[in-house]
């Protein structure tokens, strides 16, 4: 999220209220710059121009500028399937599918048995499995799809609940098949309007006069609340979900003071209210960490003391499950300054939770790009207010999520490793660092995907491709791809760079050049560089044009191509820079202390 | 909430300045008048006054005027 995001979408925000200062919101939010865009389909099984008002509100606030196309009522089928021209036109990056249970064509009969329940749920599927197929095949967009909402009557009571002619047993069974869809289709994500309205309540998510007059199939409280959860979705899709949390203890992870009450008199664990809403929250810390969310702690207090509260007993939460610990008196606005620099992450890549408001106050009003939500004192809520503003929403879990909180712990060890040396060659050659480079492969095509969505630093471009387009890239001859993967004696860093560039004539356009601030000042960028040379030189091209657009965040890289020996091209503008490189014939690797093994090729469909 | 509240707080919903809208206005005419500032009235009405609104008081609604008196703000 940017810096100022107004505090009434911040939790505890109020429907009613976005809803009236809609305008204003809008046009407070317009004036952040670096906004990206979407396009983005919105089709509707009922109307939809309030949760498209309030999607906008949201993603406008997560950084993203939308461009809407919205069918008419009840036209999400008609609109795909018969191919309408003003949506092949609009050309979405993504489908947003706004169905509900008022949109299920067949229902069961009373004397449905358990075969005719099937074919029912076969065919519904198969009705729904059109669309999307067609999206995806012609579109190519990524599909946000509502699974189903529950009626709030029950014509046959409880039996709803598993008889073959019950409603509920019926949508349960179709959200079922959803998932199922879901789990086998990368470009597919569910809307999960089963759990948002059973969050708000059935009352308060389904109203007559809204239905009958307007044919809104959810309430405009429930619009909200609908609109901010797609909202976390695309914002995790463009990759601008956090990354860490920063935890303050006294309090916060644990009851009491350690200083002051030592580890037994913590309250912590099952036997004590208090202490088992402490346990709890951990956990849920625990589980963010185990999805690959950084842990950081940020205390007042002595180290040695802060380090010992994780040796209670009941403690679930381990000093090694934290990437950085900053137990000391500094201010907490510099640890956290400190925190982003050795993650080597954003200031707006971080949360960071603390019971005393006075220090929310401090960060808050000294970092703003750091997220401080209002958490306020009782643990037992800290959990569901981080969830309401959706900073962890991921669109999928990929391999390198789960090993992220072991990468950065190797970083850790890697930070003392390297204070042993006082010239940093002898370091980087202590490292024993391997790379495989290879063209993109289908088995990484989510992780690159992922690092192309969600790096800002070391970006030359910051150009964003959905994974229909990073498929598209692999499978065609016209362009060089590579990914690079960096291992050393600590450990492995997975897939951490990305490279692509299309090619014209003997002239190869790298406009997508990529890496993990994990692996900074390695010389990754090197080993990359060769590898592309070597490409280069297989296919017959001798020139290399580097694109570098300056953004906010990639400062870093202003003179990545100058360092590679690229000369400016004059004709380039600022916001878009253009550098030039004649291969020589004899190149010499720049890499120094990697061993690069490189993958063969595989060769493009259209080669 | 009273007819001057109710006003200013419709002011907001359609993005005008405050102490824009007099009460004669048709909503037809009003600058940003579509189905989300419709709901989001009905929603105020409903929260700020306890006023229930049925379908058919608002579809008979074509004036600030009319709406005033349903949301019990005349």
């Amino acid at each position: 999220m940017p810096s100022q995001v107004p505090q009434c979408l911040k939790y505890p925000a109020v429907a009613a209220d976005i809803l009236r200062k809609r305008h204003s919101l809008k046009q407070e939010l317009l004036q952040q710059s670096n906004l990206l865009s979407a396009r983005i389909a919105i089709l509707g099984g009922s109307t939809t121009s309030e949760i498209r008002s309030m999607l906008e509100i949201f993603l406008l606030a997560h950084g993203v500028r939308p461009e809407f196309y919205e069918s008419g009522y009840n036209r999400y089928s008609e609109d795909v399937l018969f191919e309408s021209p003003s949506l092949w036109c609009f050309k979405p990056d993504i489908v947003f599918i706004h169905t509900t249970w008022q949109n299920v064509l067949e229902f069961p009969e009373l004397t449905d048995g358990e075969a005719q329940f099937e074919e029912r749920v076969r065919r519904e599927i198969a009705r729904f499995e059109s669309i999307w197929q067609k999206i995806h095949n012609d579109l190519g967009a990524l599909i946000i799809q509502n699974n189903f909402d529950l009626p709030r009557t029950r014509p046959l009571g409880n039996l709803e609940a598993f008889q073959p002619s019950g409603r509920l047993n019926f949508l349960l069974r179709l959200n079922a098949e959803f998932a199922n869809y879901a789990r086998k289709h990368s470009r597919f994500l569910i809307n999960d309007i089963l759990y948002l309205s059973s969050r708000l309540g059935l009352d308060a998510w389904y109203g007559h006069t809204y239905w009958y007059n307007f044919h809104m199939a959810v309430t405009p409280t429930a619009a909200v609340a609908l609109a901010q959860n797609i909202a976390g979705i695309v914002k995790s899709v463009y990759g601008k979900s956090k990354k860490c949390i920063v935890l303050d203890l006294d309090n916060t992870l644990w009851g009491g003071v350690i200083g002051d009450d030592g580890v037994h008199g913590l309250l912590l664990g099952r036997d004590h209210a208090v202490g088992e809403a402490f346990l709890d929250f951990q956990r849920y810390i625990k589980n963010l960490q185990r999805r690959g969310v950084i842990l950081a702690v940020c205390s007042k207090n002595e180290a040695e003391n802060a380090k010992e509260g994780f040796s209670h007993p009941d403690s679930i939460l381990k000093v090694e499950d934290f990437s950085v610990f900053k137990a000391n008196w500094n201010p907490k606005p510099d640890n956290i300054r400190e925190i982003a620099s050795e993650l080597n992450i954003g200031l707006d890549s971080i949360v960071f939770v603390d019971d005393n408001p006075a220090e929310r106050a401090l960060v808050s009003n000294q970092l703003p790009e750091v997220a401080t939500p209002e958490v306020g004192t009782d643990v037992s809520r800290f959990a569901e207010i981080l969830e309401y503003e959706r900073f962890f929403e991921t669109d999928k879990i990929v391999r390198d999520d789960l090993n992220r909180a072991d990468y950065y712990s190797a970083n850790a060890q890697r930070s003392a490793h390297e204070a042993q040396f006082s010239n940093y060659g002898e370091f980087l050659k202590s490292l024993e660092m391997a790379a495989e480079i290879g063209s993109f492969v289908p088995i990484y095509l989510e992780r690159i995907t992922q690092l192309i969505n969600k790096t800002n630093q070391f970006n030359l471009t910051t150009k964003r491709y959905t994974s229909a387009e990073v498929e598209a890239m692999s499978l065609d001859s016209e362009f060089i791809t590579l990914y690079g993967r960096l291992t050393d004696k600590f450990g492995d860093n997975g897939l951490v760079s990305v490279l692509a560039g299309r090619i014209h004539d003997e002239t190869v356009e790298v406009d997508l050049w990529l890496m993990s601030c994990r692996v900074l000042n390695r010389e990754m960028e090197l080993a990359m560089f060769d590898a592309l040379i070597e490409q280069c030189r297989a296919r017959g091209i001798r020139a290399i044009k580097g694109i570098y657009i300056p953004s906010k965040k990639n400062g870093m890289v202003a003179n990545h191509y100058e360092s590679l020996g690229f000369a400016r091209q004059a004709d380039s503008d600022e916001s878009c820079q253009a550098w030039g490189y004649d291969i020589p014939e004899s190149y010499l690797p720049k890499t120094r202390f990697i061993s690069v093994f490189t993958k063969p090729q595989p060769v493009p469909a259209n080669a | 909430m009273n007819r001057t509240e109710f006003l200013l707080q419709m002011d907001e919903i359609l993005g005008l300045k405050p102490g824009t809208l007099k009460g004669d206005e048709k909503l037809d005419e009003l600058q940003n008048w579509d189905s989300t500032s419709l709901v989001s009235l009905i929603g105020l009405a409903e929260s700020s006054n306890s006023v229930e609104i049925s379908p058919e008081q608002v579809v008979g609604c074509s004036t600030v005027a009319d709406l005033l008196r349903l949301a019990g703000a005349n």
